[in-house]
């Protein structure tokens, strides 16, 4: 038996056992995205590209989309910066250095609804602590309603969901950090550089390949978040948190819209499986350039 | 052995045939007797999630299940939140329960897929006994049929403090202009003068709904099956909501039922509209029941009479096996007991009211602790719920869409375009009609 086929061999029941929970329900979604079938368990037919005519002609999902790019780059610039940072000081020698590598991660383990619950008492405006911080530091004259309009209730899930995740990206800015040889830093600290220069030309380039893998994985996983948001605020106020995630939930089992919901789902896949194609290629083509 | 010694003789087969074939009887008589006497075993979904509810519950079935040993009721405690989609999905997996809590929408979606068995005879043979309210079967009695057996009520009223209205020198608001000048009076000093929510959630249906009755726009339905939605009544009602809502905390576009509750359990709130916070009230705060007060939603000033919204909270039959039927027919007989019925009712004391007339009576009912507390509150709450009205459910004929746009939260959703995004009260009815009238198409 060659090599080959007794490697496919060994994967096969692996193989079978994604296509079972992964391809499957994927073909499914496409078959069902071309029906129009309503609540779950109810008949369905065959209705050709009418979905997709509706969806894309539709207001409702290039709005989500929109609302999800701002979500995707919000965290995306809040959790790298709050990453860079924390990794550059974990990166340093200090009394303690193991124990705050260790604590910092907390935050990421924390439950989604733990969190969640924490976020809503620490804002909410009838005994809540932020409030009376903010008002006792003259920040401002009387509660805020931090989730009351549509920016707001964004900006303030992007900093929970941002508080969340940043300790697992800084982790792997860490891991990159390491990676990068002590005597670089040391050469150019002979040669009179200082520190911002040595963070310039040494660590921001040398970090470039962990940070565009994080870019991708991160921008996936962010986009695909619906925990935090549905928890918080079930895509309000008035759509203003209504994500991708959010508007196929709402549109599968609130509306009983199955197939619509389906139809959205195929063309985020789609959208999802193009940017990743693409960052993926741009990845490779600037290694081999290198 | 044969009588010759030769082996088995001819006889000896038949015999030996005939005991076997005895032996096999008795087998398959023991079987059938260890099968007849396997309990029925029903699964009952309920969304009563809070550890005491589902406790008292509990309490409830053992009793049931000792006293009925051919029948066996098990729970399994759901959330309103996931119900909507678990139910139909579980349904169509062949796996869903045989008993399951619902309201009236819900109804509609599960009757969509032929989840639901008609429990005609049943609701004939239960209000001969005990009278149901005729508001809390009312929105399950569509299609010719009875879809659900009324199992408790439940209706918002306008919640205050009575030293707090005394100290600010007003009587119990009763109309709109009144509400207003109370809400503005009893404001300030770190407290708000009520606690609406304006969150595109289910409360916020319910607290605007309350409204849309005081105001004259309780049918959001014609008779055809068309949008009547957008009406002067239901802009009035948007508009006198929008100005309260200017009077409630900041945060409540986020505001479910618990935040209110604490809202006025902390005195932040000078009145909330609630189903009830006889509970908050009795644990979390003063717990002084001569000061709670309770009375009915404000109606608009050109109105005559108070209503609200009340919800009839049912049980549906889900199974289609005849022998669980029956089961679970003698389950919901017995639930409605007077003798049980009671300690039903106070899973939640001063929550869940009676549907039957028998049960507003029931010693079980009135001898809790805290409803003899809160006596004269609960009293007050049932008299509330005799006016009751729910969304879609108002003209005696039931339309399927009222499912999405419940789901939806499509009232309360209109209300964001006004206190979130600015829109004049009549721009938001008036999209608030278009939308709903699209599902009503699909």
């Amino acid at each position: 038996m060659k090599n080959t086929t007794l490697a496919f061999l060994f994967v096969s029941p692996a193989l079978l056992f994604l296509l079972a929970v992964l391809g499957w329900p994927l073909v499914q979604a496409v078959i069902l995205s071309f029906q129009d079938v309503g609540v779950i368990g109810s008949e369905g037919h065959f209705v050709g590209l009418s979905n997709y005519a509706a969806v894309l002609g539709g207001g409702g999902f290039w709005y989500a989309f929109s609302r999800s790019i701002v979500w995707v780059l919000g965290n995306a610039v809040v959790q790298t910066a709050l990453a860079l940072v924390t990794a550059l000081i974990l990166n340093q020698k200090f009394p303690g250095v193991q124990i705050a590598r260790t604590w910092v991660i907390l935050t990421w383990i924390v439950p989604t609804v733990v969190v969640v619950i924490i976020w809503r008492w620490l804002l909410s405006t009838s005994g809540g602590m932020i409030n009376p911080l903010l008002i006792q530091a003259g920040i401002v004259e009387r509660p805020v309603g931090f989730f009351a309009g549509r920016d707001s209730a964004m900006a303030s899930l992007i900093l929970i969901n941002s508080w969340r995740w940043f300790p697992f990206t800084a982790l792997m800015m860490l891991a990159g950090l390491t990676r990068i040889p002590g005597d670089l830093y040391e050469a150019a600290r002979i040669d009179g550089a200082g520190t911002w220069q040595r963070f310039r030309r040494i660590t921001w380039p040398l970090l470039q390949p962990t940070l565009m893998v994080l870019g991708v994985v991160g921008t996936l996983l962010s986009f695909n978040v619906f925990d935090v948001i549905w928890l918080l605020t079930a895509g309000g106020p008035s759509g203003g948190t209504q994500t991708l995630p959010v508007l196929i939930y709402e549109t599968a089992f609130k509306g009983y819209r199955l197939s619509e919901a389906a139809t959205i789902s195929v063309l985020t896949s789609i959208l999802l499986m193009g940017f990743a194609f693409l960052t993926t290629r741009a990845m490779t083509a600037t290694e081999a350039s290198r | 052995m044969s009588k010759t010694g030769k082996g088995p003789g001819k006889g000896d087969k038949i015999v030996k045939l005939t005991r076997l074939f005895t032996a096999a009887g008795f087998a398959a008589l023991l079987l059938s007797g260890t099968a007849y006497a396997d309990p029925v075993k029903l699964t009952l979904w309920h969304m009563e999630q809070p550890p005491h509810r589902v406790q008292r519950m509990q309490e409830l079935l053992d009793e049931f299940n000792k006293g009925h040993p051919d029948i066996e009721v098990r729970q399994e405690p759901q959330s309103w939140g996931e119900v909507y989609a678990k139910a139909p999905a579980a349904f169509a997996a062949g796996n869903g329960p045989d008993l399951l809590f619902t309201i009236p929408d819900f109804t509609t979606v599960l009757k969509k897929i032929d989840a639901v068995v008609p429990v005609d005879d049943l609701a004939k043979d239960l209000d001969a006994k005990h009278g149901f309210v005729p508001a809390t079967i009312a929105p399950y009695k569509y299609d010719d049929h009875v879809w659900a057996i009324p199992a408790y009520n439940m209706a918002i009223s306008l919640w205050y403090r009575n030293s707090a209205l005394k100290n600010a020198g007003i009587e119990v608001p009763k109309t709109w202009s009144e509400w207003q000048a109370a809400a503005e009076k009893l404001g300030g000093d770190g407290r708000y003068g009520i606690g609406l929510p304006a969150n595109k959630q289910l409360y916020t249906d319910q607290t605007v709904y309350s409204l849309m009755v005081n105001s004259g726009a309780a049918d959001i339905y014609k008779d055809d099956g068309s949008i009547d939605f957008d009406k002067p009544e239901t802009v009035k009602a948007y508009d006198f909501y929008s100005k309260l809502a200017k009077l409630s905390p900041a945060d409540n576009a986020s505001w479910t039922w618990g935040e209110a509750e604490a809202c006025f359990a902390s005195n932040t709130c000078g009145m909330i509209l609630q189903f009830s916070v006889i509970n908050t009230y009795d644990t979390q705060a003063e717990g002084d029941a001569a000061d709670l007060g309770v009375a009915a939603v404000p109606h608009d000033d050109g109105q005559k009479e108070s209503a609200t919204i009340s919800y009839s909270n049912a049980i549906m039959l889900t199974t289609k096996d005849k022998a669980k039927q029956d089961a679970a027919k003698v389950f919901l007989a017995w639930l409605l007991e007077p003798a049980n019925y009671g300690r039903f009712l106070t899973m939640e004391p001063g929550l869940f009211l009676p549907v039957t007339n028998d049960g507003a009576k029931a010693d079980s009912f009135w001898s809790d602790k805290v409803v003899t507390k809160y006596k004269p509150q609960i009293e007050t709450m049932i008299a509330n719920s005799q006016n009751g009205k729910l969304f879609g459910f108002t003209t005696g004929k039931v339309f399927p869409s009222i499912g999405a746009i419940s789901a939806q939260n499509l009232i309360a959703e209109t209300l964001q375009h006004i206190v979130v995004d600015g829109q004049s009260a009549a721009d938001a009815v008036k999209a608030g009609q278009a939308k709903m009238a699209d599902i009503a198409k699909k």
